[in-house]
């Protein structure tokens, strides 16, 4: 689905990710790539396939989008240094030819040698372009452009009159700033209200649909 | 027997008492003494208590120098029991001169007293299924029991029932197993009962070896019961829904002056502080002398209103379940049940709160909180009259509680995978249980599932060097030991007033929603909320008048199935006027206007009510089978339907019916309804049915918790869960995307069949239906059947619409 925020074209696509073809830059927010492991680490068993799921996800947004950049918006990593680190940094050689940005959030508190060593690039708070401000939590933005931030995982309740109530992730678009849905499949969400004049866009399993 | 000193000294101390046994205490005495293990079922108010306690006693009177160490373990369901039976054991050992320790340990245990167990075991420890777990998960503990005889599970009914019944079941294999090892097979275990439907049941569960010594002693006693209905003047007064019933309360004062000391129970906690208000709005006089009593309660709090009981300071209490067993207050002599207490067990084990000494007749009134409770008064007085009295199904297979047991032991000195499978394979819950099962579950303690999918750098149970598997990072161990127990809450509060002192537990939940200034009711005081500090909720008193109470999610109880069919034939009885309940007389007009506006239904009828209004299209049906049996119904009826044209349903049910609530128009005639409600293809519907429903997601909850795969925090305490904040759903997810074969995640179905299903049950409803006139109305509105089940919120769906289509219709209506 294409929307225009200022001016500029937005694309939303329902693998939790938009793209900007000006940019031509891919942004996707809260990866929490390493939380599976460090789930299992603490004696809770979660697959590694929950990880694996995710980059498969990503590989094809990026094989479909072909984008010079990739830009993610924090928490990128869940926790300490495991293993899945270090599959995503094979999984990484796949993609040489794109320019890895971080706009560090709350979770990235791995040491810079990492990131150093990954070949991502390190912004904080923030990374902006022409129209732009990319920051992880809204709640810090000082910019006075049109702030586009993750964090909080949101998603949405749609009810009907007979009382049925399905909830799914979400885009916001509101007046000054937006929230982009967790990437991750392995996070929970919450829940957004909506204004009259923002917009809000429902990922279901097969579509985007405004509501 | 009676030659033994033993005998001797408790009967000549019984007698400066001026009292002598019962035959049921003698008969126990004697079979413990030959060395049996067994159930004792007696009513409540023969002193239970003294039936194997007494055994024990005697036998160590008998030997020249008692046994030191744990001889005893007595495991109570309930905190507040444990501190009644110890004052009584404490006494009797006081006036024998028996040199015993009895000590009581669990969730109020101070930790200094916990030390002091520690380096002296209590000869007695009265202690419950939870703690008994967590003392098995302490290093050192297995040397604990070395010297143990006996351990009872007292009001084993209770327990039966529930996961809990299970933590007990495999403790007792684990203590069985340690003293094996020892050369020592000794040990005799007993269970004390009220009567349930399926008592022999209930000793196979408790002594499952079928080469045991083992018999069920009954006490040839029958309690006397009166039991009286708390009737409005006119049926107006009483609401058709809703669960209040504060109409009748000013019937309930001279009740209460009448008596020495009233208990009145109250189904769930938010009521109970509502009636509290209530109580002292239209009668100030009785401020400071009555008390409420429930499980969110501060100790301190409870402690006092526990002695203010016995000692007959209060003239009323208002208690939950949390007072509901065997706990013996004597000034009580009256008990009041306001609302349906949904089973007739539970109903005589309340009325046996009162009149509590032999051959006292108990009193109890019911106050009924809508009107069709009337009728439900008539059929628990007919079924208590015949003695119809419940099973309570025991847990079998239960995962979740297998692998937090295992894991338990694992923090504790460790186990030997071999030998504890075949401990687990005696016990009643886990006999059935596979190889490949057993493989499957030490797999997800140790590498975190199937070798299939990949789970690396997964911690939790390794093999030490001395062969037995244990838990190394002491921060699962931490972490697992906060969590031990079946009984899962969301997480709670504790509330402080400023000045200091604790009121109680609130859920965190209902915190989140409250702003500094608000009031709320704990405890039957006001408060205003403050802040929240480190975990406790910060409240002063408030000046305010009225305030909201917390809602508590706990779980409502289902109609039984015995109180169920007695019900379908008291509907009968109303408008045939044939009958002897006065309950009866007064709802008649009720039913007046369901005959009017629908139909009454027969014992040999199913009514079905089709409704259209603002809010859709409504399908009410009333097979009067209880909350649980009407969900899958509901479900499977939806799925039914929605297999003849594409439609989306919400489903809500009370204990007499279910609707169903669809934005589009129903098909229903005569042929569907009988298609619907067919028992042809039960099995593969129901799969169909529930599979697309969040019923097994919903079950998932509790069992990730038990399993230990969603940490819920514990009451008070605070401790560091740095990056592991996850829900039982997101689990749900994965498992179900991604790891089919999880047995956590078969539980979860298996529980929504077997628990929740019933599915003979189901069956034999379904059966009845297609034997029996359905009758099919089109009331204008809503009718007196209807209308409860319309104010119940509990809400499933069940779609047959794909999704996107679903959304762009709803979109439509909402947005329009």
């Amino acid at each position: 689905m294409k929307i225009s925020v200022r001016e500029e074209e937005i694309i939303l696509d329902k693998e939790r990710a938009i793209y900007l073809p000006k940019e031509q830059l891919l942004a996707i927010s809260d990866l929490h790539l390493g939380k599976a492991a460090h789930f299992r680490k603490a004696g809770l068993a979660v697959p590694n396939i929950v990880s694996k799921n995710d980059l498969d996800r990503l590989s094809e947004l990026l094989e479909k989008y072909l984008p010079k950049q990739l830009l993610i918006n924090g928490d990128m990593f869940h926790s300490d240094y495991n293993t899945e680190i270090d599959e995503f940094a094979k999984w990484k050689e796949n993609f040489n030819e794109i320019n890895f940005i971080l706009v560090k959030g709350n979770h990235d508190q791995q040491a810079e040698e990492v990131y150093k060593n990954l070949a991502v690039e390190v912004y904080e708070p923030n990374y902006q372009t022409d129209q732009f401000c990319f920051i992880h939590d809204v709640a810090h933005c000082r910019s006075n452009l049109y702030a586009i931030s993750g964090h909080i995982h949101p998603g949405i309740s749609i009810y009907n009159k007979a009382k049925q109530r399905l909830k799914f992730p979400c885009f916001y678009f509101g007046e000054d700033h937006a929230v982009l849905p967790a990437f991750s499949n392995f996070t929970g969400l919450q829940l957004v209200k909506a204004k009259e004049t923002d917009m809000v866009f429902a990922i279901t399993p097969t579509k985007i649909v405004k509501v | 027997m009676q030659k033994t000193k033993g005998y001797q000294q408790i009967i000549s101390w019984l007698k400066t008492d001026k009292r002598k046994p019962f035959d049921f205490q003698k008969d126990t005495w004697q079979y413990y003494l030959e060395g049996y293990s067994g159930l004792v079922n007696a009513p409540t108010g023969f002193g239970k208590t003294f039936s194997v306690f007494l055994g024990v006693v005697i036998e160590a009177l008998n030997q020249d120098r008692p046994a030191k160490g744990v001889q005893l373990v007595w495991i109570t369901p309930l905190r507040s029991l444990a501190k009644d039976i110890a004052r009584a054991m404490r006494e009797v050992l006081l006036a024998i001169g028996l040199d015993w320790v009895v000590g009581v340990r669990n969730g109020d245990t101070s930790q200094a007293e916990k030390l002091q167990q520690k380096k002296t075991m209590p000869e007695i420890l009265l202690i419950t299924p939870e703690s008994l777990h967590l003392l098995l998960a302490q290093k050192g503990s297995s040397s604990l029991f070395k010297n143990l005889k006996c351990i009872v599970a007292d009001e084993w009914h209770e327990l039966l029932g529930s996961k809990r019944g299970v933590l007990v079941e495999l403790a007792v294999s684990r203590i069985k197993g340690i003293q094996k090892t020892q050369g020592n097979e000794m040990l005799r275990v007993w269970g004390i009962s009220a009567t349930i439907g399926n008592i022999q049941e209930a000793l196979d569960v408790i002594v499952p070896e079928e080469s045991a010594k083992k018999i069920i002693v009954r006490a040839q006693l029958e309690k006397k019961i009166q039991i009286k209905s708390i009737l409005p003047d006119k049926i107006e007064t009483l609401p058709w829904a809703g669960h209040l019933g504060l109409k009748l309360a000013h019937k309930l004062i001279p009740i209460i002056y009448k008596s020495k000391t009233t208990l009145i129970f109250i189904n769930t906690r938010g009521q109970s502080e509502i009636w509290y208000q209530h109580l002292l709005d239209i009668e100030p006089d009785l401020a400071g002398r009555i008390a409420i009593h429930h499980g969110s309660i501060d100790f301190e709090l409870r402690n006092w209103i526990e002695e203010s009981l016995h000692s007959g300071l209060l003239k009323a209490v208002i208690a939950t379940s949390s007072l509901d067993l065997g706990v013996d207050f004597k000034p009580v002599d009256t008990v009041v049940q306001i609302g349906s207490p949904k089973g007739v067990a539970r109903f005589l084990q309340r009325a046996g709160r009162s009149g509590h000494s032999p051959f006292e007749t108990s009193k109890i009134y019911f106050l009924p909180t809508h009107a069709l409770e009337l009728v439900e008064a008539a059929a628990i007085k007919e079924a208590a009259r015949e003695n119809n009295i419940e099973s309570r199904e025991p847990f079998v297979m239960i995962f979740d509680t297998l692998i937090q047991y295992l894991v338990t032991l694992a923090v504790g000195d460790g186990f030997d995978d071999k030998q504890t499978y075949k401990e687990i394979k005696q016990t009643n819950a886990f006999k059935e249980l596979l190889p490949n099962e057993w493989a499957w579950v030490m797999q997800f303690i140790t590498s975190g599932g199937e070798s299939l999918t990949a789970y690396n750098e997964f911690k939790k149970v390794v093999k030490d060097e001395d062969g037995l598997w244990k838990v190394k990072s002491r921060q699962i161990a931490m972490r697992h030991r906060l969590h031990i127990g079946t009984i899962v809450s969301d997480a709670m509060l504790k509330v402080k007033f400023l000045s200091g002192g604790y009121i109680g537990m609130v859920e965190e939940y209902f915190v989140s929603k409250l702003k500094a200034g608000d009031s709320f009711v704990l405890a039957g005081r006001i408060l205003e909320f403050v802040q929240i500090k480190e975990m406790t909720v910060m409240v002063r008193r408030s000046k305010q008048k009225k305030a909201i109470s917390p809602s508590w999610l706990g779980g409502r109880l289902p109609l039984s199935s015995n109180l169920g069919a007695v019900l379908r034939k008291k509907y009968n009885e109303v408008l045939d006027q044939a009958h002897q309940d006065e309950e009866l007389d007064i709802v008649q007009p009720l039913f007046k206007i369901q005959e009017e506006r629908s139909h009454v239904p027969k014992s040999d009828e199913l009514l079905i009510e089709m409704i259209n209004n603002r809010e859709g299209f409504h399908l009410f049906a009333y097979p009067f089978e209880g909350r649980l049996v009407h969900e899958i119904l509901g479900a499977l009826v939806a799925y039914r339907l929605s297999k003849l044209i594409p439609i989306t349903f919400s489903i809500a049910m009370n204990d007499y019916g279910f609707e169903l609530l669809s934005d589009i128009e129903i098909p229903m005639d005569d042929g569907i309804a009988y298609e619907v409600f067919s028992p042809k293809n039960l099995a593969e519907d129901i799969t169909l049915s529930i599979n697309s429903t969040e019923m097994a997601r919903r079950k998932f909850r509790d069992i990730a918790c038990i399993a230990g795969l969603v940490f819920q925090g514990y009451p008070g305490k605070y401790i560091t869960n740095k990056h592991l904040q996850s829900s039982a759903g997101l689990f749900f997810n994965v498992f179900n995307d991604f790891d089919k074969h999880n047995l956590l995640l078969r539980q979860a179905y298996e529980e929504v069949f077997y628990q929740q299903l019933e599915e003979p049950r189901l069956a034999a409803a379904l059966n009845r239906i297609q034997n029996s006139n359905i009758v099919i109305t089109y009331p204008k509105r809503f009718t007196p059947l209807s209308f409860p089940i319309k104010v119940d919120s509990l809400r499933a769906n069940m779609s047959s619409e794909e999704l996107e289509q679903r959304i762009e219709r709803m979109k439509k209506e909402v947005f329009k």
